[in-house]
């Protein structure tokens, strides 16, 4: 059988961390499989010595745009834990109730990407079509669809008022009644369960051996949650369950990500419940006093980690950040070998890797007869959906 | 904070020469230094004993008079432990890899290499990361001169 | 001639394809351009339509600043596109590198490595601007 190389990306400019893959093929399966990063390294980190603290705010934010409410918090968490702020209680909760909205955002964009990849279009227009609703809802809050700038040092920007929080839980009337609806989809549709059911397996001991985190471990039975370990914030007022599967697969991470959003609705209401008056912000001197902290943070693709050094002045010594993707990236590797470059899409996009559907140019070169061929990663989705077509029902993973 | 306290004193009573009364302690997380000799055994006696098994990222930073690498790592139970060593500063520093102990360390210690210009013994070879492709060959943007 | 001519800017006007690329975005932009494909937004009833390959692309979307890794490739990409083809940057890093401004690895805007044709700031830029700034370019093409 002859060997193939397959390049894949790096157009896969999506976060911080595009990566491009070489695979290496013998007929259908991947033989082994490496991975490059580094396409859209910026240098904030070195960036960041040279702003102030609060300039790095709004620098840190734009990390990821999904997930930058979640950098930003972990970001100020630090600078507080070195200028000893005791953040008030009202801002405390209305960072996790932005927090959680940002989850559910990303998670039902996570559904709809995951549909796009194994070719169920309708999931994908439906769950971004519903993701708008929790779009609105930032927007009201926060003035901004994205990157929403709530956090500031010692608090947070803006309050919420009742007739806000009345809309908030109104939407979430509607998001719950969707994303039940989305579970009976994924326990009962055919479709969804033969294109996940048994792919990219990650055993609970090879996470936890490789540094998995987030909804892939969770999907592997590992109860880990920075949310319930490590709770800052207000999490340990919050009444929540750690959203877990057996599975181990790309259906495991399904389920946990779909648990987790009526998990998230639950905590907004009590956090719209709960929430006391008060004050929304404490001062922060601009010179940061000399030490050193860390913190972490559960986004929505896992375990965020921010460290800070200070050294008196106005600006930062060092500032680390470790996106949870960067965790996840040794795991998937493993999760590709041994697999079908058919369902090569379909375990990336599962780790979540801030997808975007931008064009990833695939060059598949035969090495025994030199044929060269470019694809694009649509090309190779609509292969992939093709090839499961031709064999469908006869994977043999039924419900 | 007293599984904090039990975890240094026992760290102690291994290793002498660690001094544990410059750690900086707060709930949930510690912040110790050791001497580099000591650091690697360290490491294995708190992810064998203490149950550190997650390596969440290497900070390597340039401090002026050396170099300081600080490994942070986590348990089950939610305490972070920032375990740093210095080394001296300049070309040509070499520290030894974690990996037989974390094995998802790679691209934490890849990007020692990229951004500091450290050798990482025991690294398997690979592609440089973060820096791109044309970066100018000696040059590791996260030094200080 | 002139009516062929007059038929293909009708055409190029009526149904241009687009091709997203991300230079070294946040991915704030990304979600934006791939939402205003999405039912509410529905860029489609302009004809409008995402493609994968820039060979079938006569406008080319790009956000982010453009990091150094990622210079080549995009001057590939704009060199791979059939003539005319246009340009649009979308939010504020594109148009002028943003927050980004002075990272190391940063060169610039957009219009530090190819031309651009329209601007669309913000920081994300909403869907209903990436539109905007889309249609409004279609109305200069005669």
């Amino acid at each position: 059988m002859s060997k193939m190389i397959v390049p894949l990306g790096p157009q896969h400019p999506a976060l911080e961390e595009p990566e491009s893959f070489t695979l290496m093929l013998e007929g259908e399966r991947v033989a082994a499989a490496t991975v490059a990063l580094g396409y859209n390294h910026r240098g904030m980190e070195k960036a960041a010595e040279s702003r102030t603290y609060v300039q790095n705010i709004y620098l840190l934010e734009r990390i990821c745009g999904i997930c930058s409410h979640s950098h930003s918090t972990c970001y100020v968490q630090t600078v507080e834990a070195l200028a000893g702020a005791e953040v008030p209680k009202r801002a405390q909760y209305i960072r996790a109730l932005i927090g959680e909205l940002e989850r559910i955002h990303s998670h039902l964009l996570w559904l709809g990407i995951a549909g796009h990849e194994i070719g169920f279009m309708t999931l994908f227009m439906y769950a971004w079509k519903d993701r708008e609703i929790v779009m609105d809802i930032l927007e009201m809050l926060t003035g901004n669809r994205i990157n929403y700038g709530m956090n500031m040092l010692g608090g947070v920007r803006r309050d919420i008022t009742p007739e806000q929080g009345q809309k908030v839980l109104e939407a979430l009337d509607a998001l719950e009644e969707r994303t039940e609806y989305y579970k009976n989809v994924i326990l009962q549709e055919q479709t969804v369960a033969i294109r996940t059911l048994g792919v990219g397996r990650l055993s609970r001991e090879d996470g936890l051996r490789l540094g998995a985190t987030g909804p892939v471990l969770r999907a592997a039975g590992v109860v880990k949650d920075i949310r319930k370990d490590d709770p800052t914030e207000v999490y340990n007022e919050l009444d929540f369950k750690v959203a877990t599967d057996e599975h181990a697969d790309v259906y495991g991470r399904t389920v946990v990500r779909v648990t987790e959003l009526m998990e998230s609705y639950h905590m907004i209401r009590q956090i719209l419940r709960q929430i006391p008056d008060g004050p929304l912000s404490v001062k922060v001197p601009n010179r940061i006093p000399a030490g050193e902290a860390a913190a972490r943070y559960e986004a929505p693709r896992g375990e965020d980690f921010h460290y800070t050094r200070s050294n008196g002045t106005d600006k930062p010594e060092r500032v680390k950040v470790r996106a949870p993707t960067l965790a996840n990236l040794a795991a998937i590797t493993h999760m590709i070998d041994g697999g079908f470059l058919a369902d090569v899409p379909i375990v990336i996009a599962a780790i979540d890797p801030c997808f975007s559907c931008t064009d990833r140019m695939v060059r598949v070169k035969d090495a025994s007869s030199g044929r060269d061929d470019v694809w694009n990663w649509d090309k190779l989705r609509q292969y992939s959906i093709e090839w499961h077509k031709k064999r469908g029902q006869d994977l043999g993973y039924r419900i | 904070m007293q599984k904090e306290n039990d975890i240094l004193n026992s760290l102690s009573k291994k290793f002498p020469e660690i001094d544990i009364s410059e750690a900086a302690v707060s709930v949930r997380k510690i912040y110790l230094s050791v001497p580099e000799e000591a650091f690697m055994n360290a490491l294995k006696f708190l992810s064998a004993e203490f149950g550190f098994k997650n390596l969440c990222t290497v900070t390597g930073l340039d401090a002026g008079d050396g170099y300081e690498f600080i490994y942070h790592i986590s348990d089950d139970e939610g305490v972070l432990m920032n375990l740093k060593f210095k080394t001296a500063g300049g070309d040509g520093v070499t520290i030894k890899s974690v990996l037989p102990i974390y094995q998802g360390a790679t691209f934490y210690e890849r990007e020692l290499e990229g951004l500091l210009g450290v050798k990482v013994e025991g690294l398997p070879e690979g592609r440089q990361y973060p820096l791109p492709d044309n970066w100018p060959e000696g040059q590791y943007p996260m030094r200080k001169n | 001639m002139q009516i062929i001519n007059k038929v293909m800017a009708w055409a190029r006007r009526k149904s241009p394809w687009i091709i997203h690329f991300n230079s070294g975005a946040c991915n704030a932009c990304d979600i934006e351009v791939l939402a205003s494909l999405t039912p509410r937004y529905d860029i489609e009833r302009f004809g409008i339509q995402l493609k994968g390959s820039p060979r079938h692309a006569d406008v080319l979307i790009c956000s982010g600043p453009v990091t150094m890794q990622q210079r080549d490739r995009i001057i590939t990409i704009y060199e791979q596109m059939t003539e005319p083809k246009f340009v649009v940057a979308v939010g504020t890093c594109a148009c002028s590198a943003g927050v980004f401004e002075g990272c190391y690895c940063v060169e610039g805007g957009i219009d530090t490595a190819i031309p651009v044709d329209m601007y669309v700031p913000g920081c994300p830029a909403r869907p209903e601007a990436i539109i905007d700034g889309v249609v409004k370019l279609l109305n200069t093409i005669k």
